[in-house]
């Protein structure tokens, strides 16, 4: 029994050393490849198209809700101790700094990264993957790098648009709920939000816009199994972009305060 | 039942103690076999005993844990995809559901390999589109969705994306499997027009009378060995040989 559970356990170790070990060729291939010709422009916008702007909705529903809501729970909380006046400034730093780039950074995860690994998995076990190959071109050039820098792209502007819509339903929720007047409302956001909150916020993003991107085009080009291996590589690709994310962000706050808060 | 010796000068490509293993399983436990320049060489085997696998390896989509795979006497084994390119364009690989791809009309899919690699002018581009449409009566599809054409029809648009770089090796993985005999017909005539031109060519199938119709000499791919090389004439002079057997239905 104890041998069984030392080899299964030692199967995953395997298992997850050898997924590494492709995740990093995956990458060290983009990096190898991106400066050579041709270069897929049209493709590239496209991606942008898809991934962008067709997702400026679940950006607009997450980032609204999100500011709605923490107005609110801060305003209800805050007003107990007579801290209402604290809501503009406590809210719109929090969605700045944080709120807006993990939480729309998640929903994109799920979205595109679920798109962008279902796409390639459909794409690899139909074997046009291999057609690419075949035809004397590379995967990397024509399906991975347009969608890289798609989401290196769109994300991060994405996240910036998600910060004005979060802060403008706080906005809504704080004049109509909290009853506070809406100009002492924007002068407290504009006298609290320094542009470096605003730029370490967005540069997360690019960060997270590339576990989302290389997560999700590394498990759909390692799809194995048929159909039933597309479904189980677009939950990992969601599952572990997400954990990056929600991991990265606790050092990329940590270096981004060590780099500009001194 | 063994091929002739052949000249090395006719030789296209060749296999030399190819041997490769999925897991603990080896599937290929030393294949040789030569393809002669311009003949049509049918390997046939039962399921799962990695027919594909060799002619995935012929464009370098598979490496072996051993072994060599010669085109025109160059070992591609340790070649880089960067390498492969070149060999790519020499060698086309008709996959068997056509593998076009679905975000593409079939004319992007015919243009794709030409904007790759040549500099012709998109009016040359559609100009050989429309002659390679007419010759597999493919006619007025240009626009049309790889979805919205038939089994049969995504076949010959295959087939058509993959000779339309004008390639000296044809690999066909199963091209007539699942097609009415129609459809298989018009493709058996394909491959007979591209054997006419002096396209060398390896044809993978089940489907006997296609390897019949279209194939040189027929090889037997039986437990990781290539067993028996021969014409038909040389099958019908000895009936109990494995390969004869393997072809009409017999236990091997």
């Amino acid at each position: 029994m104890i041998a069984d559970f030392a080899t299964s356990i030692g199967a995953r170790m395997l298992t997850v050393a050898r997924a590494t070990g492709s995740y990093g060729l995956l990458f060290s291939s983009v990096i190898r490849e991106f400066p050579k010709r041709p270069f897929y422009f049209k493709l590239t916008v496209e991606q942008i198209y898809h991934i962008g702007i067709k997702s400026i909705g679940i950006v607009f529903v997450t980032a609204f809700s999100t500011g709605m809501v923490m107005a609110l729970q801060f305003g209800l909380g805050l007003e107990k101790f007579g801290g209402k006046l604290y809501v503009p400034k406590i809210v719109s730093l929090s969605i700045v700094r944080e709120i807006a780039p993990v939480f729309c950074s998640l929903m994109l995860a799920a979205r595109v990264g679920a798109g962008i690994a279902s796409e390639l998995g459909s794409m690899t076990v139909t074997q046009q993957i291999d057609a690419i190959r075949a035809l004397g071109t590379s995967p990397i050039k024509r399906v991975v790098i347009p969608r890289i820098l798609a989401c290196l792209i769109a994300v991060p502007l994405l996240a910036a648009i998600g910060n004005f819509i979060g802060i403008a339903g706080a906005l809504i929720v704080g004049v109509s709920e909290l009853g506070l007047d809406p100009m002492f409302f924007v002068q407290k956001v504009l006298t609290t939000v320094v542009i470096t909150d605003f730029v370490t916020g967005c540069l997360k993003t690019f960060f997270f816009a590339f576990f989302i991107s290389v997560t999700s085009c590394y498990f759909g080009l390692n799809v194995k199994g048929g159909t039933q291996g597309v479904g189980n590589a677009t939950r990992a690709a969601v599952v572990t972009s997400s954990i990056m994310i929600l991991i990265g962000d606790f050092f990329l706050t940590k270096a981004f305060f060590l780099m500009f808060e001194k | 039942m063994t091929a002739p010796m052949t000249n090395n000068s006719e030789i296209v490509a060749e296999f030399k103690d190819f041997r490769k293993s999925f897991g603990s399983k080896e599937v290929h436990k030393g294949v040789s076999f030569q393809l002669k320049k311009g003949e049509c060489l049918g390997l046939l085997g039962g399921s799962g005993q990695g027919k594909s696998v060799i002619l995935r390896s012929l464009i370098g989509l598979e490496k072996p844990d051993s072994g060599q795979v010669l085109i025109e006497g160059q070992d591609i084994v340790p070649m880089n995809e960067e390498q492969l390119i070149e060999i790519r364009k020499k060698v086309a690989y008709v996959f068997q559901n056509g593998a076009l791809f679905d975000s593409m009309s079939v004319y992007e899919n015919l243009a794709y390999p030409l904007r790759a690699h040549t500099n012709m002018q998109e009016d040359e581009i559609r100009q050989r589109i429309r002659e390679l449409l007419a010759e597999f009566g493919l006619s007025g599809n240009e626009q049309v969705s790889p979805a919205a054409l038939s089994g049969g029809m995504q076949k010959r648009v295959g087939l058509a994306r993959s000779i339309i770089m004008q390639p000296k090796i044809v690999l066909y993985d199963e091209p007539t499997a699942g097609l009415d005999p129609y459809n298989t017909i018009r493709i058996q005539e394909m491959i007979l027009r591209l054997k006419a031109k002096g396209v060398s060519a390896i044809f993978v199938t089940h489907d006997m009378p296609s390897a019949f119709a279209v194939c040189d000499r027929i090889a037997l791919l039986f437990e990781g060995r290539i067993q028996a090389v021969g014409t038909r004439e040389q099958l019908e002079q000895q009936p109990d040989s494995k390969l004869t057997r393997f072809v009409r239905g017999l236990e091997v």
